[in-house]
């Protein structure tokens, strides 16, 4: 089946099992390796992807969903100034240990600094709650993406 | 101490950064395993699916290793493959490779082996407690004394238990192979913390049918805590055969599932004290332990996992009559092996619970019992090793200090008087030597060779791997601090057997204090020999000395003497210590505790980067409270599918906030630091609880289930 759909940013199509995961065409046809499998069941959020500006677990969603869609990756995103703003304040705070689940905790952060962008810590909680680290105990990731919401809203004033 | 920014953080954020699954190659086939689905039995067939053409597939059993079927590292026991009997669920049985992942899973899926049932042992409880399932060698430390029993003393005696945790290292385990036959030589890449391990095994499953095994590590190594010690031994072995008769590289990357149900975990524990305590003085006088793991099937790492839980059993307590028993026990499970703490978290938990319990009996407060039997300045532990700092207790009195934890005390009994929902606040101490236990460091010999290049660049060559502890940045700022260069010009090696010298692996919070303080040295010494103030200017002069190679290897302390027979001398040459405080909320409806605050005081020396330090302490504290929490796994009949769904991790929603705080760190040397977080936050936890509910629950995961059949006993 001809699958149509607007890759970070760039419109592609493939003729392909429309039944495979998302995850798995990212990967193995776009070689987008960025996206990772770790639990493999939509738990971990390590493979989380913005779908139309939403973000979902791209294990879970078959590619036949993504027809005429728009899909943002970690690759994608580390390109736009929001994603850049983050990937600075990640790496400021030396919040990166094994790195698995960063890209996808990159993606979740860039959707929460989008759509809401507060500094709070409690809504920060809440929107990073899909996605499992196990190195760090979460602790940088917040400052990080406090800072990055802090230094967001500086330069909109 | 200054604040340097790992080198990999953002290859690793923007994705670029490649972890095993992102390698491929032309050619490629994909590898999976078949396990065993039976606790204990004899292979009597094995079916193949009918609808598939098997010469697509590439098999290999034992049959087909060219070696030893025998894992040569750590303790020799354990099989690559089954050969006519398993003795676990999880057992792998053939390695098999196709071209295809998803047609390579349903072959899988689809083969059906007939097995004659054996009696096995799956249940936790029925393997510790039956003293017949011990194994292997039984371990005991005895610090004698002549104490006299009085009656008047408070005598308690109370079982621990601790379960099953999974290392969920993000990344799941896997391997590349490649055969290249013009050369006879097998190249393994893949997740692992130990190249050289799986060097070994390499060799024993080939023998001499190969001429050399060439062993790297993937550029990401995405997590391992422990878990990819020595497993990766087995999947290295069976994959390396896969390429080896298919004439083609091979990729086998477990999935979740499989990963859950195969490899090792950290040791299920039954661990019983009994003590005598002065009811006037508050001296704890005498105290016996039996200290029992859970090894799983075979014995691997088991041993030297007993040996440091029997080390730790007694924590940070000076005790004249002590004894420590250790023991291992045989189940039909599959071989539990290293998780960050190595047997101490066991040893922990019993130990500050146990001291909480005697603190009830007593009826005091128990600060006053840790501050009355911490160990200080001129105690012994247990094997004798004399205590040479007052660092523990120090962590002690600023953890109370910082915590406030007089004040809330006493405000909590107050709350709990008058609220439905009760508060709690725990204390625990916590102690890890750090290296190799005993003579280990010695008998590793471990090697580092530094290469300084034609443009004053230094390249570090070491088999310790960087599997995101930020191992690699803090050796290199180890070595451009030292030299003195005004920028970074360090650089660690991807590990390679073929260039990196053995170090020794990457295990016992080792890296930074054995590795990198031979780093140091060996820039010092290279410094002295060479005699500059700045190398970019001395290399520019001797341009044709460069590049030149240096090799140092470890330098035993002669002062360092450990009889393993009698487990008595210096264990450990420097221990790390640490306090901590825990604060939680209990509702006694829903039986769910909330873990609000966290303190921690450690001494783990030299902090190289405290940023990197603290995400350590981070990190190790949070998989601390999964473990008393929410981490549960099986107690009998292994074998049921396990995903993230259901084994419960802490998120983002569960964590308590963290304080951390490094004193003595103007020591001179950077002590273990990767292990001890791990170590004592499950028994504060527990300990917050008693103090919220003057329950003594004396196994964890304080779950509500685990919290409703305790409340159902009494």
């Amino acid at each position: 089946m001809k699958i149509d759909f607007i890759l970070n940013d760039k419109p592609v199509s493939l003729v392909t099992e429309p039944m495979r995961r998302l995850l798995d065409v990212l990967r193995e046809d776009f070689g987008l390796t960025g996206t990772k499998e770790s639990c493999g069941e939509g738990e971990c959020g390590a493979c989380t992807v913005l779908l139309d500006d939403k973000p979902v677990t791209s294990c879970i969603v078959n590619l036949i969903h993504v027809q005429n869609k728009k899909v943002l990756t970690s690759e994608g995103i580390s390109q736009k100034p929001l994603g850049k703003l983050l990937i600075d304040c990640f790496d400021e705070t030396n919040a990166v240990q094994c790195g698995f689940c960063f890209p996808g905790f990159l993606v979740s952060s860039y959707y929460y600094l989008k759509s809401e962008g507060e500094p709070n810590l409690e809504k920060i909680r809440t929107a990073l709650s899909g996605n499992i680290c196990r190195c760090t105990g979460y602790q940088k990731i917040f400052d990080s993406v406090m800072m990055a919401c802090k230094r967001k809203q500086e330069q909109e004033k | 101490m200054k604040k340097v920014r790992k080198f990999d953080a953002i290859p690793k954020l923007n994705g670029t950064y490649k972890f095993i699954d992102d390698y491929y190659k032309p050619d490629m086939l994909h590898g999976g395993f078949l396990y065993s689905k039976c606790h204990h039995g004899k292979i009597k067939k094995i079916k193949f699916p009918p609808n598939f053409n098997r010469d697509e597939f590439t098999i290999v059993s034992h049959h087909d290793i060219l070696g030893e079927n025998i894992v040569p590292e750590p303790e020799k026991d354990q099989p690559f493959m089954a050969e006519t009997e398993v003795m676990h669920f999880g057992q792998v049985i053939l390695g098999v490779a196709h071209q295809n992942r998803q047609i390579l899973k349903k072959f899988i899926d689809g083969i059906e082996v007939i097995y004659e049932e054996l009696p096995a042992i799956t249940d936790i409880e029925e393997c510790l407690s039956n003293e017949e399932n011990a194994f292997g060698k039984t371990l005991e430390v005895k610090h004698s004394a002549d104490i006299d029993i009085k009656n008047n003393l408070i005598h308690t005696k109370r079982v621990y238990r601790t379960p099953h945790q999974e290392q969920a290292y993000l990344e799941t385990q896997g391997m590349m192979a490649v055969f290249y036959p013009n050369d006879n030589v097998i190249f393994v890449r893949g997740t692992m913390q130990c190249p050289y391990f799986v060097k070994s095994a390499l060799d024993a499953i080939f023998g001499n049918s190969i001429t050399k095994s060439i062993v790297e590590t993937s550029e990401g190594i995405g997590g391992a805590f422990g878990g990819k010690e020595d497993f990766p031994n087995i999947i290295a072995g069976i994959t390396a055969l896969l390429a080896y008769k298919s004439g083609k590289p091979v990729k086998a990357v477990l999935d979740r599932a499989d990963d859950i149900l195969i490899t090792t975990k950290r040791h299920p524990s039954w661990v019983e004290i009994e003590s005598y305590t002065d009811p006037i003085t508050n001296k704890l006088l005498k105290v016996k332990i039996d200290y029992r793991l859970d090894a799983g099937a075979y014995q691997t790492l088991s041993p030297v996992v007993l040996s440091r839980g029997v080390l730790h059993a007694s924590s940070g307590y000076a005790i004249e009559d002590c004894y420590i028993k250790g023991r291992l026990f045989r189940s039909n499970t599959p071989s539990n092996g290293a998780f960050r703490g190595f047997g101490a978290p066991q040893a922990l938990f019993a130990m500050e619970s146990h001291i909480d319990n005697i603190a009830a009996q007593l009826d005091i407060d128990p600060y006053i019992l840790r501050k009355k039997n911490v160990l200080k300045l001129g105690d012994e532990f247990p094997t004798t090793q004399p205590v040479i700092e007052n660092n523990l207790y120090d962590c002690l009195e600023k953890v109370l200090e910082n915590s406030n934890y007089h004040k809330k005390y006493r405000k909590f009994k107050e709350w709990n008087r008058n609220n439905k929902l009760k508060k709690g606040i725990g204390l625990s101490l916590g102690l890890h030597g750090g290296g190799y236990t005993g003579n280990g460091e010695k008998v590793l010999n471990s090697e580092i060779k530094m290469v300084i290049e034609k443009n004053a660049d230094i390249n570090i060559y070491v088999a310790n791997t960087d599997m995101g502890q930020g191992a690699h940045t803090t050796l290199a700022q180890m070595v451009d601090e030292t030299i003195g260069h005004p920028h970074s010009k360090t650089k660690v090696m991807l590990p390679n057997t073929d260039k990196s010298p053995d170090s020794g692996p990457t295990v016992a919070s080792r890296t930074i204090y054995i590795v990198g303080n031979m780093l140091r040295n060996l820039i010092k010494e290279i410094k002295k020999q060479l005699r500059f103030n700045n190398l970019e200017e001395y290399v520019e002069k001797h341009q044709d000395d460069f590049p030149l190679e240096f090799h140092s290897h470890f330098k035993p302390d002669p002062q360092v003497i450990f009889d393993d027979k009698t487990c008595q001398g210096v264990a450990y040459k420097d221990y790390s210590w640490a306090a901590c405080t825990i604060e939680i909320t209990y509702d006694p409806l829903t039986y769910e505790i909330s873990v609000d605050r966290c303190w921690n005081v450690l001494d783990v020396g030299e902090t190289v980067n405290p940023e990197i330090a603290r995400g350590q302490v981070e990190g190790g504290v949070v998989q601390a409270i999964g473990y008393g929490l929410s981490e549960f796994f099986y107690k009998k009949g292994f074998g049921r599918k396990y995903g993230f769904t259901d084994y419960t991790m802490p998120t983002s929603m569960d964590i308590p906030k963290i304080e951390i705080e490094f004193i003595h760190t103007d020591n001179s040397i950077p002590k273990g630091l990767g292990e001890i977080p791990m170590d004592y936050p499950a028994p504060a936890l527990r300990n917050a609880f008693l103090n919220a509910t003057g329950l003594q629950i004396d196994e964890i995961p304080l779950t509500p289930e685990t919290i409703l059949t305790n409340l159902g006993e009494k």
